[in-house]
């Protein structure tokens, strides 16, 4: 009883790892950006840290460094030359929603970034 | 009719006076944005030419030594002999001597002076609100000068008279300075209002039958990676990528492990609005071409775009023409203030002497 009081608890709070591995395509607008860019992201899970890889497509994928998980927030970097990419994301269902800082040797951006889980 | 010229003329003034002050201050110091910023990084910005160019290997291994078990992201060789070359690590950009493969120094990422200068300029600092802003105040500006010729030519004051500052002074620098600046400021705020319309202007152009693109270039797969072992060099990928176009400079060497591919940006100078727009990526194994994006390739609206922005920001022509940008630029501003000062001195706000 104890047991399942507990799990009830853990799953309703959230504190359970969701499931965040897989595929996610989405895009992100930097604020005061006139354009929508495109996401697609590998995120593979192992225990606390997080591996995978981003980028605007399958052809250009750059890997994720200090990749981190806690219950169903992750945070994670790409840097794809000048910029640097921080993520904030958490997961909800087939949903990874989030902040996202941009940051190159002269400027710090903001943008709000929506993901989907890309089915198979 | 005049009349109504006169009160849109005012209208204007009154409403976009002070974002255009902000645009000409800001547009002032983007004119000479790179060499403010190697200016205010000069010691890991210049060295001393001298001797025998080290290849990027040797570059990489000088970096190693400085970073050991940092991937390194692209190599930005050295656009002028008297410049570093920087190298791209996830922790910062660092300024490497090409010749003697000293470590200059590491640039984090942040925002900069010239970053706030940048954002004030596109965005007024603030997200699309301001970058509408920007946009209609652009325009509004252009319909200003279009009003104030309008309402210069039964005057035509051509001469700065009156005392210093009264208000005949200041009628008469607003026109004079109206008139003689006319040409350079329509053009950079006509560039700068296309800017602002880049969709539309883009949409237009490439709508013109002769004028759609040849190639839009491919999105490909990259090829699965290798162990670094198994690869070409990145000097390997800088010659094979250099025989597809003769003459060019190398400006960037994006390192596979990053993006999937080699890809060598090249500059090519004869071309001068779009010479910077040439990428070819290589299979970091085999060295075969994956793909060719050429700026001879580009839309006509890509290539109206960069001709636009070249023409704004004063690139064209190199330092002559930065030099009329900056200049321009900062007598924007004084039309607003000598503007708005012969409107408070009418009103009666400031006395006239």
């Amino acid at each position: 009883m104890k047991l399942l009081l507990t799990l009830v608890l853990l799953i309703t709070t959230g504190v359970m790892p969701a499931d965040l591995a897989g595929t996610w395509s989405g895009s992100f607008k930097p604020e005061g950006g006139e354009h929508d860019i495109p996401q697609l992201i590998t995120l593979k899970p192992e225990g606390k840290t997080l591996s995978g890889s981003a980028g605007p497509n399958a052809g250009e994928q750059y890997p994720l460094e200090n990749g981190s998980i806690n219950g169903n927030k992750v945070r994670f970097q790409v840097t794809t030359g000048e910029w640097k990419f921080t993520y904030n994301l958490t997961g909800e269902g087939d949903e990874l929603t989030g902040d996202l800082k941009l940051e190159s040797p002269t400027e710090s951006r903001v943008a709000r970034v929506r993901l989907t889980r890309k089915k198979n | 009719m005049r009349r109504v010229i006169l009160n849109l003329h005012l209208a204007i003034g009154l409403a976009a006076g002070l974002i255009i002050v902000v645009l000409g201050a800001t547009g002032a110091i983007l004119a000479f944005e790179p060499e403010l910023d190697r200016l205010s990084h000069r010691h890991i910005s210049y060295i001393k030419p001298g001797g025998r160019a080290l290849s990027l290997v040797e570059i990489g291994n000088a970096i190693s030594l400085k970073y050991p078990g940092e991937s390194i992201i692209a190599y930005l060789p050295s656009s002028a002999p008297d410049l570093s070359t920087q190298v791209i690590l996830s922790r910062g950009i660092v300024s490497v001597n090409p010749y003697t493969g000293q470590v200059l120094g590491l640039r984090t990422r942040g925002q900069s002076f010239l970053g706030v200068v940048r954002a004030l300029h596109v965005r007024l600092a603030t997200g699309e609100i301001g970058r509408a802003i920007v946009k209609w105040s652009t325009f509004a500006t252009l319909l200003s000068v279009i009003s104030g010729l309008y309402l210069w030519w039964p005057v035509k004051r051509m001469r700065i008279g009156g005392r210093l500052w009264s208000a005949r002074f200041w009628y008469d620098l607003h026109s004079s300075v109206g008139f003689f600046s006319l040409l350079p400021v329509v053009v950079l705020v006509a560039t700068g209002t296309v800017i602002g319309f880049e969709d539309e202007a883009k949409w237009f152009i490439d709508r013109v039958p002769a004028a759609r693109a040849i190639n839009k270039g491919e999105s490909i797969a990259a090829p699965a990676l290798k162990s670094e072992r198994n690869q070409i060099s990145p000097d390997q990928a800088v010659a094979l990528a250099c025989a597809q176009l003769p003459g060019a400079v190398t400006s960037r060497v994006q390192m596979p492990q990053f993006g999937g591919s080699y890809v060598v940006g090249l500059d090519d100078r004869q071309s001068r609005f779009t010479g910077e727009q040439n990428f070819i990526s290589l299979d970091p194994s085999s060295g075969r071409i994956i793909s060719i994006r050429l700026a001879s390739s580009l839309s006509s609206g890509q290539r109206f775009m960069a001709l636009n922005d070249a023409i704004h920001t004063g690139n064209i022509w190199g330092m002559p023409t930065k030099i009329v940008a900056l200049v321009t630029s900062l007598l924007v501003p004084l039309q607003a203030v000598s503007g708005l000062l012969i409107w408070l001195r009418r009103k009666g706000f400031v006395y006239a002497r």
